[in-house]
């Protein structure tokens, strides 16, 4: 049995020990008398808080319960916020406004105070849950663009977005991809287009994070910022450094497509990136399981959910396979997921987090940090449509309310012009503020933990998620595992199914799309798109600069690429080697050299 | 009843997004449209080779990650550089590509991008409308390729075509012929591997002998009464190549592994200037013997998964009489051993020559498929190639 079946078995055993502990909580009566005790202290001990009109409200909303065995189902079912199995959320407090003493008078430790970088809701109060997401033309253009976007913001947390070139990894040189460099993302060759993108900030200041979605030839994008740090900053810096890079092979396989070496070199690769930022960067998330990209490709809410989840059992297999102790990298994963309009996402997160926490915590022994499920959500892209485009400010607001009913860490809200190109700033603002609204200028989130959580209608979501979930795990299971599921293009041909499977249902009208199969006027108006290209001039800028690169450093990166193959030959951790290797060498010298000794991916269709 | 229309599809070079042409891909065959699929990720040079190779009416290219102006013009003048501007261009980006973008790619050539919002009926339509036609007469072919290409063009559109058919050979109690065959067939049923493994020798023979030139004649099912999805090209990242010719083709109704027209297209790819001709069947059932009744390969080579069933299984299996090579793919897998010593025993009954072999053909410079190459490579160079050497 793989450690997915593993997992089955542990929530399915987690849910008996819940019945068992509902049975017994009524049956001895001391067990239950504990219990009610505990119910009624916690009760008691919730803060209240007045909203605007002042009205007293709770900090932590609980159903009205006093019977032993519906509290204990309660408490071990689903946990008070912040408590196993999290069913509720990860933290306390989430998006709670500030109050006064809500840590000190339950006397509980606050999982706030724990230092750990990434997801956005720890640290809130210090910094904002926003990410500037950009990637444009070349490292000097972003660059720009990141000074201006967070120039008055607190904290520095920059994701970056690269280009087709380099999420392949290849350089801007090779033959076909001009008109393509810079495009939808910065382009990136070599270490010195990597300090040019970080330019001007302090990539060892706590207050600074890098975000960079590449997963292909992510273990050499590492290696290039690692380098670029060090350039700047000296040895010292690498322990500082704080951000993620997605790395995510399995769901390039799966739905996105950007994956360059064959899956298992691919994998190697990325446990020997990890094995070595887990070890000497502690405060890097070296890897983002992603959901989102499989959503989107056409995945229901559920293979969405069951393939991210065992995705990631199937990295921390891999991972405790090679010696990464679980409490090391177990609380450096982190997760993304898509929040569509689908009845699924009532509860979509709720459900994954409560698995994910009885899968680490049974199946892998990992300790309490290591159980939480730290979620980013993106409202789902795909939901948003051309025709009639406005209404998509509607659907991205629902899906907001859903994905924070999930209690998920932190949120990206689409622009309604998606369908049309790269968000301009207009529509941008709108999403963004759509999420003010909802938080700070709505009282849906800010008064009450739970305040929409534990409805019979979620109950039921739950349950049923819960069983679909588990029912793809042992499919899965019966496959082999993972890794053989995903070489048997299981998930792929899933979620091309389901995706064919939607596009019928709009197309009979089964699936109501408002505007467009529904309550269409016929009248498509379209957003003023202002497109930035690349002008031709900074692409041949770029080829030239990578050229200069190339010949001044031709007879030394001969030497690190022979030293990368033997490394990566001899079986041993290929990611020291790629450290010295970025300095004389471009991406695609890399990659391909690499090719060369592990051979390349062969897609599948 | 007038031949299916045949289009390629794709998606450029360093673009994953193959959401929607996957959706549209089963749109078109399911009105009847043969679509050789490339995949995604693919440079302007794949894209017209392949093209030209299947001898399609149109390419249909799905672009959301920029670029499109340039890349949609490249294989609009590179189709016109090799003297195919017979084969038209279309497709489209959803919002990514604007109508001010459009006009441009007009301008340079491109006959139509559909905008987000365009319904799968209209592309359907359009594909219909534009090139179902019968072709108008093309000038002549401008290369080998081209040529050989069209004539299997005429080959596959009327079976009346005046091919000269090779000698049909006996079958029964045929010696094994395993060393230095011309054509050679790989069956098996679906997801054993074939396409995989053919693509890892095609490898091995361009690495081989630099001057070699390989054919593929490739098999897909029809959908019953319907278009074909074409697929085996996007899996395929050796055969990519200027010494590769590839030809896709759909059963078109014809049971058994194989299309109505492949007997003679495969005489025509054998007369051709190519050192191996490989031909491969769609995946077949236990019954299917594709190559027996037309003696058209020299060499037969079952692919098989390790997952076949119980030892019964193999019994039914005709093709295990017939194949002059068995390969046991996936051979990493837990059942193979097992496999292996029940197919060797099954193999003994025969009482010829067979040769059993295991491959990972996923796996890059796999050991066994090293060994099936210098098994039907010969370990020496065919005449063929020695003779165009010296002219």
């Amino acid at each position: 049995m793989s450690k997915l079946g593993q997992v089955v078995e542990a929530v399915e055993k987690y849910n008996k020990f819940v019945l068992d502990q509902v049975k017994r909580a009524r049956s001895d009566e001391k067990f239950g008398r504990e219990l009610a005790d505990r119910w009624n202290e916690t009760k008691s001990k919730t803060p209240v808080t007045h909203t605007p009109t002042g009205l007293p409200l709770p900090r932590l909303a609980l159903p009205e319960i006093d019977e032993p065995g519906e509290i204990a189902r309660y408490l071990f079912g689903e946990g008070l916020p912040g408590e196993f199995p999290f069913l509720n959320g990860a933290y306390r407090e989430m998006y709670l406004a500030e109050s006064g003493n809500w840590t000190a008078e339950t006397g509980k430790q606050n999982p706030k105070s724990e230092k750990s970088p990434s997801a956005a809701a720890e640290n809130s109060k210090a910094e904002e849950p926003t990410r500037l997401f950009s990637g444009l033309m070349l490292a000097e253009d972003t660059n720009e663009r990141f000074h201006f976007l967070s120039a008055h913001q607190r904290s520095k947390r920059l994701s970056t977005a690269f280009d087709g070139p380099t999420l392949y990894g290849i350089d801007s040189d090779a033959d076909g991809v001009f008109g393509k460099i810079g495009e939808g993302g910065v382009a990136i060759d070599t270490v010195e287009d990597m300090v040019r993108l970080y330019d001007g900030f302090d990539l060892g200041s706590p207050i600074f994070s890098a975000s960079m979605t590449i997963s292909g030839p992510a273990p050499i994008i590492m290696a290039m910022y690692i380098a670029a740090a060090k350039r700047r900053f000296g040895p010292k810096v690498v322990p500082k450094l704080r951000g993620t890079i997605q790395a995510d092979i399995f769901k390039e396989v799966q739905a996105q497509n950007e994956t360059i070496f064959p899956i298992e070199a691919s994998l190697r690769f990325l446990t020997d990136m990890v094995e070595f930022t887990t070890r000497e960067m502690p405060r890097w998330y070296p890897i983002s399981i992603s959901g989102y990209h499989i959503g989107e490709a056409g995945s229901t809410p559920v293979q969405q959910a069951a393939y991210t989840l065992s995705n990631g059992f199937a990295y921390a297999e891999m991972f405790a396979a090679r010696g990464i102790p679980v409490d090391q990298f177990g609380p450096l994963l982190s997760f993304f997921l898509d929040c569509g309009l689908d009845a699924e996402y009532i509860a979509l997160s709720r459900v994954s987090r409560r698995i994910w926490a009885i899968g680490m915590r049974d199946a892998f022994g990992a300790g309490p940090r290591g159980q939480l499920f730290k979620l980013h959500t993106q409202t789902s892209g795909r939901s948003l449509i051309a025709a009639e485009f406005k209404n998509n400010l509607t659907r991205t607001a629902a899906e907001l309310i859903l994905a924070y009913m999930n209690a998920t860490n932190s949120c990206h809200s689409n622009s309604a012009d998606e369908p049309f190109t790269t968000p301009s700033e207009e529509w941008i603002r709108l999403a963004a503020h759509g999420q003010a609204i909802l938080l700070e200028e709505s009282g849906i989130f800010k008064h009450t933990m739970n305040m929409l959580s534990g409805s019979p209608g979620m109950k039921a979501v739950e349950r049923a998620v819960e069983k679909a979930i588990l029912d793809e795990f042992r499919e899965i299971e019966r496959l082999g595992g993972v890794l053989a599921a995903v070489e048997d293009r299981f998930q792929r041909s899933q979620i091309q199914n389901a995706a064919h499977r939607y596009e019928q249902q709009i197309y009979d009208g089964t699936r109501p799309i408002i505007g467009l199969n529904r309550y269409r006027n016929g009248s498509d108006d379209v957003p003023e798109v202002k497109l930035s290209r690349t002008p031709r001039k900074k692409q041949q800028l770029q080829v030239d600069r990578l050229a200069k690169f190339k010949k001044k450093n031709a007879e030394k990166a001969k030497r690190a690429l022979d030293k990368v193959v033997a490394v990566v030959e001899r079986g041993e951790n290929c990611f020291p080697a790629l450290l010295e290797a970025v300095e004389v060498c471009s991406l695609g010298q890399i990659t391909g050299r690499l090719q060369e000794v592990v051979g390349r991916f062969r897609p599948m269709v | 009843m007038a031949s299916p229309i045949r289009i390629l599809t794709a998606v450029p070079i360093c673009d994953g997004h193959d959401s929607a042409i996957n959706t549209i891909n089963l749109e078109f065959i399911r009105h009847g449209i043969e679509v050789i699929y490339l995949g995604y990720h693919r440079s302007v040079g794949d894209i017209v080779r392949a093209a030209i190779q299947e001898d399609v009416r149109a390419i249909g290219i799905s672009s959301y990650n920029g670029g499109h102006i340039e890349f949609f013009a490249e294989v609009v003048d590179l189709l016109r550089k090799r003297g195919a501007d017979y084969i038209k261009v279309f497709g489209g980006g959803g919002g990514t590509i604007t109508h001010e973008d459009a006009a441009a790619m007009k301008r340079r050539g491109v006959e139509q991008i559909f905008f987000a919002g365009t319904s799968l009926d209209d592309m359907v339509k359009f594909v219909h409308q534009r090139y179902g036609k019968p072709r108008e007469k093309r000038a002549r072919a401008k290369t080998p390729d081209i040529e050989l290409a069209q004539r299997l063009t005429e080959i596959e559109e009327s079976r009346n075509a005046k091919v000269e058919s090779r000698k049909q050979k006996k079958i029964e109690n045929r010696k094994s012929k395993i060393e230095n065959p011309k054509v050679i067939g790989f069956t098996g049923p679906g997801g054993a591997g074939k396409t995989t493994l053919i693509d890892e020798l095609v490898l091995r023979f361009l690495n081989k002998d630099r001057q070699s030139r390989i054919a593929i004649l490739s098999h897909d099912p029809s959908v019953i009464g319907e278009g074909a999805l074409l697929g085996d090209r996007a899996t395929m990242i050796n055969s990519q190549d200027d010494r590769v010719f590839m030809r896709s083709m759909a059963t078109r109704g014809q049971a058994g592994g194989l299309s109505p027209a492949t007997h003679d297209c495969l005489a025509l790819l054998a007369q051709s200037n190519f050192d191996h001709v490989i031909i491969e069947t769609v995946g077949t059932g236990q019954e299917a013997m594709p190559f027996q009744q037309n003696g058209i390969v020299d060499l037969n080579v079952l692919v098989m998964n390790p997952d076949y069933g119980s030892r019964l299984q193999l019994q039914k299996i005709v093709m295990l009489d017939l194949a002059d090579i068995v390969v046991v793919n996936k051979s990493d897998l837990q059942r193979a051993r097992t496999a292996h010593s029940e197919i060797e025993q099954r193999l003994e009954q025969n009482r010829r020559a067979q040769r059993l072999i295991d491959t990972v053909a996923k796996r890059h410079r796999d050991s066994g498929v090293d060994g099936l190459f210098n098994l039907i490579s010969g370990g020496e160079r065919s005449h063929r190639v020695k003779a165009r050497k010296k002219s």
